[in-house]
């Protein structure tokens, strides 16, 4: 169903809050998205991606869009690509126990301390794209997550080093339904 | 796959014109020396899964796999 235009969905600044952005900023443009129609947005609400994410290069301008009827997903919408929209979710809510292991080049390219690993939820927000492996299975890509400076909403796209994480962590497996065997013949 | 042992300061030949230098070997990690033509990409292989995977998160139904298990857990 299309969606009534509007400012709606964007943060970080206002995680909780559905209307994001600041109220009192000035529109800076609108966004036609690929799941919300057209958004208007700020520039307080653009996640800027300097060299792109592998794969989509080009790609640098970004819009956060958070629904609570979606949460914990969020959608990483490129503000000049309509179809261009990532589905994500907070590393934390698919691995309680996720460390970043960053390289000093993404730290560095974020502003941060390169000597230590930022704090999850505090200087960044960290969040993994999910992905269809099939009709009932996902999977989330933890081993380069979006990491994205909530000062300054510079993000990066960093490929963690020296762990283990998997590019398709199965995030959802369902049973097929088989209740009853099949008839071996009609 | 081809395993061959070498030691720091070794090299491998791969075709015509690509060198592989191992220039300091570790209990844990390897430092690799790639000479290779410039039209040859080299890069890590994360970096390689981290394309693939975008390009299918990209395009994949992602919202219509979660969309029917929302619903199923709203009911």
């Amino acid at each position: 169903m299309p969606e009534r235009r509007g400012r709606s969905g964007v943060f970080p600044e206002c995680p909780e809050s559905e209307a994001g952005g600041s109220r009192s900023a000035q529109l800076r443009g609108e966004c036609q998205t690929r799941y919300f129609a057209i958004l208007g947005y700020s520039d307080e609400s653009v996640i800027h991606v300097p060299g792109g994410l592998p794969g989509f290069e080009n790609e640098r301008e970004f819009l956060l869009i958070d629904r609570p009827s979606h949460r914990p997903l969020v959608f990483f919408q490129s503000l000049h690509t309509p179809h261009l929209c990532f589905l994500a979710l907070p590393v934390l809510s698919v691995d309680g126990a996720y460390r970043l292991a960053m390289s000093p080049e993404d730290l560095a390219q974020l502003g941060l301390d390169t000597s230590r690993q930022p704090k999850v939820g505090g200087e960044v927000m960290c969040l993994a794209f999910i992905a269809a492996g099939g009709k009932r299975m996902l999977s989330a890509n933890l081993l380069s997550p979006i990491v994205i400076n909530l000062k300054t909403r510079v993000a990066v796209q960093a490929i963690q080093t020296g762990c283990h994480y998997s590019h398709r962590h199965p995030l959802l497996v369902e049973e097929p339904e088989a209740d009853e065997p099949e008839p071996v013949c009609s | 796959m081809l395993v061959v042992r070498r030691r720091q300061g070794e090299s491998l030949v791969i075709g015509e014109d690509i060198e592989v230098v191992i220039l300091e070997a570790g209990p844990n990690r390897v430092k690799l020396g790639i000479m290779a033509p410039r039209e040859v990409l080299v890069f890590r292989k994360e970096l390689e899964l981290t394309r693939q995977q975008n390009r299918a998160a990209a395009t994949a139904d992602v919202l219509n796999v979660l969309g029917n298990l929302s619903v199923e857990r709203h009911v």
